[in-house]
């Protein structure tokens, strides 16, 4: 594919990285000239420098002959310009654009069938708030990915002692729980993988992967580990865009959330947009302020305020004076491997969230979902299967029939609304949403060709 | 709704009669040749723009997307440099077909992985049948000739072209 870049910050860069390296023919354009010499030093990608949005600019950077514009600069403005420009003067098939403004993303009507010509909007605060509050929703997962429109999880957690699987074959885990329907996709043993049979054992201080409806996920945790409490009180610091989002979400939700906001016009004004949140002013690294708080009695402790250091300082000063989890949001990915099995539970790094969701749109064959799992190590992916037996690769097979490549399991189905999870037997028909897991992200792109259709398929 | 091409082929051949004719979906007005182009997308840009000759009632900008998505779904490039783009449209009530020549072979990402340079794209009405089937098999099969493909490779004038496509015997 022939896939036009702008803008090469975290995201543009990370993207353009991970896609050069799939056979992809990438150009990235930027004002600075420094940030492109430097990729372009350890990349094979084209580059340019300029204004994203001027036509003259996409024209030189080859728009004729792209299949994609993602537009990933600083500006929404220019993200969205240079979507109108690709779409009117170079009929670009598709077209990403990041919009962070809320203001904007209000407004359904500018991305409607009259507005903007853009065909996937990503907003990295909506994605991150949504990854947060599934953290906050399994209290004790690592990680929980959405599939099938939220239908089919995959949940990766670590399995403790006392967890009635732990130590015990997984193939007990149908005995344990008859009526739940679950797969183990993965388990990660120091750093080892290995592919789940029914005998294997599961241990203590494994990372296990599994695939079960969304019902079901908290049953299917509680085999891994004893279930921590139900969360209850949650102390975001930062009362950011992030900040304010979850705050509305989680007191939807009917938990008790204090905000603490370091700038006080701010926390005035994010008290008039929130009912029950309980609005400090104040610094979320004082140490004063989190015992008056009653830190100790959280049970989530979650610091989302734009600054790095910030959030890891108030997140291990939380875990210090007794916040029972603590999460922080991290910009900078070498922060992010530092912090990795510290004090701190669960690293959050907006730019993976936000790369994921946007290579879910840049994959071939009919993908719906694409998620990274343990920061790029594993993969997951929800494709439709199309066709018939004579056009599909796929349609037609039993799960142990399927040409998979190495590493590779299928996980869970959704067929017509109905969620079954994948047996050897299982036989894949017609318009089957299929959540693959894969253990080297490099097979991607066999499961992608598996899942095209055959020249016959009108 | 699809047959592999070998038993499309099959049942053709067990039919008595013969009434598929490239030149009820292909007039010369929708041949080219001396093609030159730059990528896979502005191939089916011009492709599409092909297909509206002739008074058919489409627009270029609907065709090129119905091509697009049927193109993501998989590649129509079905080896040996020949591509059979196609797509359903809702607003059809009859079968139409476009062939265009390149000059240079160009990256389709076809099975074969090789490069392209003879286009026959098809759009069928939304409601596919055997029939549409049974041309794309047959068109398959025309395209399986070394020898036809050899002619049309190096043919020169788009009159030549359609004639050659128009004489074929399935």
């Amino acid at each position: 594919m022939k896939i036009i870049i702008l803008g090469a910050g975290q995201v543009g860069a990370s993207s353009a990285e991970i896609l050069a390296g799939e056979a992809n023919d990438i150009t990235l354009i930027d004002l600075d000239d420094r940030y492109l010499r430097k990729l372009q030093d350890r990349m094979d990608i084209r580059t340019l420098v300029g204004n994203a949005s001027s036509p003259t600019v996409l024209e030189e950077a080859g728009a004729e002959d792209a299949d994609l514009l993602l537009a990933v600069t600083n500006s929404d403005e220019i993200n969205m310009v240079a979507c109108q420009v690709a779409a009117c003067k170079f009929a670009t098939p598709t077209k990403i654009a990041r919009i962070r403004a809320n203001d904007y993303l209000r407004c359904e009507e500018l991305f409607g069938p009259d507005g903007l010509p853009i065909d996937v909007i990503i907003s990295p605060e909506e994605v991150v708030t949504e990854h947060i509050l599934r953290l906050i929703e399994y209290p004790g997962a690592l990680q929980v990915l959405d599939f099938a429109n939220g239908r089919i999880q995959l949940v990766g957690v670590h399995a403790y002692h006392g967890g009635p699987l732990v130590g015990h074959p997984l193939a007990e885990l149908r005995q344990h729980m008859p009526k739940i329907d679950a797969r183990v996709a993965a388990i990660f043993r120091k750093n080892n993988v290995l592919t789940p049979k029914a005998d294997t054992v599961i241990e203590a201080g494994d990372e296990v992967f599994f695939v079960a409806a969304k019902q079901h996920i908290r049953n299917v945790m509680s085999e891994m580990r004893r279930m921590d409490e139900r969360v209850t009180r949650v102390m975001l610091a930062g009362g950011g865009n992030i900040g304010f989002r979850l705050s509305r979400e989680l007191e939807g939700q009917n938990y008790n959330v204090k905000v603490i906001e370091s700038d006080f016009r701010r926390a005035e004004q994010i008290a008039d947009g929130l009912d029950h949140t309980v609005i400090l002013h104040g610094d979320a690294a004082d140490e004063e302020l989190l015992h008056q708080e009653n830190i100790e009695n959280m049970d989530i402790f979650c610091a989302v305020t734009n600054s790095d250091e910030a959030n890891i300082l108030s997140a291990m000063l939380a875990k210090k004076l007794g916040a029972r989890r603590v999460m922080a949001l991290i910009n900078r990915s070498v922060y992010v491997d530092l912090l990795e099995h510290g004090e701190i539970d669960i690293v959050i790094s907006p730019r993976t969230a936000t790369v994921g969701s946007i290579l879910a749109h840049i994959r071939r064959g009919d993908v719906v979902a694409v998620h990274s799992i343990r920061r790029g190590a594993a993969e997951a992916i929800e494709a439709v299967a199309h066709g018939d037996k004579s056009t599909s690769r796929v349609v037609g097979r039993g799960v142990r029939d399927l040409p998979l490549p190495p590493g590779t399991g299928i996980g869970a189905i959704l067929r017509d609304g109905q969620v079954l999870i994948a047996h050897k037997d299982t036989v894949i028909q017609p318009e089957d949403h299929v959540i693959l897991f894969m253990v080297d992200k490099r097979h991607i792109q066999d499961v992608e060709k598996l899942f095209q259709v055959d020249v016959t398929y009108i | 709704m699809s047959l592999p091409l070998t038993l499309a082929v099959h049942r053709h051949s067990d039919a008595k009669l013969d009434d598929t004719k490239i030149s009820n979906f292909l007039t010369p007005e929708r041949v080219e040749v001396h093609w030159q182009m730059s990528s896979k997308k502005r191939l089916l840009e011009s492709i599409a723009l092909l297909l509206t000759k002739g008074n058919v009632g489409l627009d270029k900008k609907t065709i090129f997307q119905i091509l697009t998505e049927r193109e993501r779904l998989g590649s129509t490039g079905i080896g040996k440099g020949v591509a059979l783009p196609h797509g359903r449209v809702n607003s059809l009530d009859q079968v139409i077909g476009a062939f265009a020549v390149l000059d240079s072979p160009l990256d389709y990402e076809a099975v074969d992985k090789q490069p392209v340079n003879l286009v026959f794209a098809l759009l069928v009405p939304a409601e596919a049948n055997e029939e549409h089937l049974r041309i794309l098999a047959h068109l398959a099969k025309l395209f399986n000739d070394s020898g036809l493909r050899k002619k049309l490779k190096t043919t020169r004038s788009a009159e030549e072209a359609y004639r050659i496509l128009a004489d074929w015997q399935f």
